[in-house]
């Protein structure tokens, strides 16, 4: 194919998208599809998580954790109701005020993220200039008394092909699990198991046990399309001129009957002025 | 062959929206969509939100200063809205919803530049109205 027809092909394909009315919010996450390449593997054997990962179209509700859960209900203890009622109400949303949103998170974020492994450490990079960067030892156990932080106290391992990342030691204050302001406690055990069952997807089963929140142990599944070759994560200094969060109200807003963020019916905008 | 690029350009302007700093809900009403037309006193091309300003008259004819918030810089520039798009002294027209503490910021969702190109300004992946 020449490169001419290569361009007026391309260009067919995304008048085809354009007219088929898919929405500009579906187009944020790429449609899935079939690989037939193979895993990408290290010079150890072990897949290779690297690239830049984007989420796709069936991941629905993006951004909430019980996605995978019937009408998307968490199993809150009260006193999870309780922390919940106060973020909704008396929080704002952490990540708008730069703060890290960590693991679980990052897992349920409409955001791509990038993956940079070694043999024994891989980094996971985030937009808003944020990282993670997890030893892979199967050796190292979990501190009697981790410093609390936003991704807590990380520890990869392999089994067979599925790394491993199990944490503990998570802030408690300052953190929703989602963004619809579901909380955990300082009591939140993540244990993620990540494979990549082929060169173009990635996959994370992500396990939420946290006994003072949620009254059983639930998981949030989720898997990415590999990005183009060029694209990476830039630069973003989400403190540079964060204007907007003096305006910020408490909560997420309303949650719609889909479990996702936002108005049911919004007004419409004044219409477009007439091209010149 | 025109019309077909320009096509293209919005589908590429769709998928390069990627950036949400937070939800349209926690500080925009949905209810307030307002169209503002004002001169481009002061541009912000900044992380998490580029802002700009506009002088524009009141219902009594005053002036006063409006805020626009858009998406974030390297999202603009990936939709084809770059930093030299906005020129001081320009007349902009902007339609987006007002703040709900009711400041006289608005989410910028669609801007029209003096040329008559329009351009998304909103963040992607809010929850706002597209």
């Amino acid at each position: 194919m020449t490169a001419r027809r290569a361009g007026l092909a391309t260009i067919a394909s995304l008048c085809v998208l354009a007219l088929s009315g898919v929405g500009i919010r579906a187009q944020l996450q790429v449609p899935d599809f079939k690989s037939n390449r193979p895993t990408p593997r290290m010079a150890n054997g072990k897949p290779d998580f690297s690239g830049y990962w984007k989420g796709t179209t069936d991941t629905k509700p993006v951004g909430n954790i019980g996605k995978d859960l019937p009408g998307w209900k968490l199993p809150l203890t009260p006193a999870g109701e309780a922390a919940l009622k106060h973020n909704l109400t008396a929080t704002i949303d952490p990540e708008s005020l730069c703060i890290i949103g960590g693991i679980p998170r990052h897992n349920a974020s409409g955001l791509p993220f990038e993956v940079l492994q070694g043999n024994n450490k891989i980094a996971f990079l985030y937009w808003y200039s944020y990282f993670r960067l997890i030893p892979i030892d199967p050796n190292r156990k979990h501190s009697d008394d981790p410093d609390p932080s936003f991704f807590g106290e990380e520890l990869g391992r392999w089994e067979g092909d599925t790394l491993v990342i199990d944490s503990i030691g998570f802030k408690e204050e300052k953190v929703w699990i989602d963004e619809n302001a579901n909380p955990h406690s300082d009591a939140l055990h993540v244990v993620e198991r990540w494979t990549r069952p082929d060169a173009d997807h990635i996959h994370v089963d992500t396990l939420i046990e946290d006994p003072k929140f949620y009254t059983k142990p639930f998981t949030y599944s989720r898997t990415w399309v590999l990005g183009k070759p060029d694209e990476e994560i830039q630069e973003y200094a989400c403190s540079e001129n964060n204007v907007d969060a003096a305006h910020l109200g408490f909560g997420p807003g309303p949650i719609r009957p889909d479990g996702t963020r936002g108005y049911i019916d919004p007004a419409p905008l004044p219409p477009p002025l007439p091209r010149k | 062959m025109k019309r077909m690029l320009l096509v293209v350009a919005a589908v590429a302007l769709a998928a390069a929206r990627l950036l949400a700093h937070h939800s349209f809900a926690a500080e925009f009403d949905a209810s307030k969509a307002i169209r503002v037309t004002g001169t481009l006193t002061k541009v912000e091309w900044t992380n998490p939100h580029i802002y700009f300003y506009l002088d524009a008259k009141d219902e009594q004819g005053k002036v006063v200063q409006w805020t626009c918030e858009s998406a974030a810089p390297g999202a603009l520039s990936r939709r084809g809205f770059k930093r030299g798009d906005l020129k001081l002294g320009d007349t902009i027209v902007v339609d987006g919803y007002r703040a709900k503490n009711g400041a006289n910021l608005v989410d910028a969702r669609r801007v029209t530049l003096p040329d008559g190109r329009i351009v998304s300004g909103g963040s992607a992946g809010d929850g706002g109205p597209q």
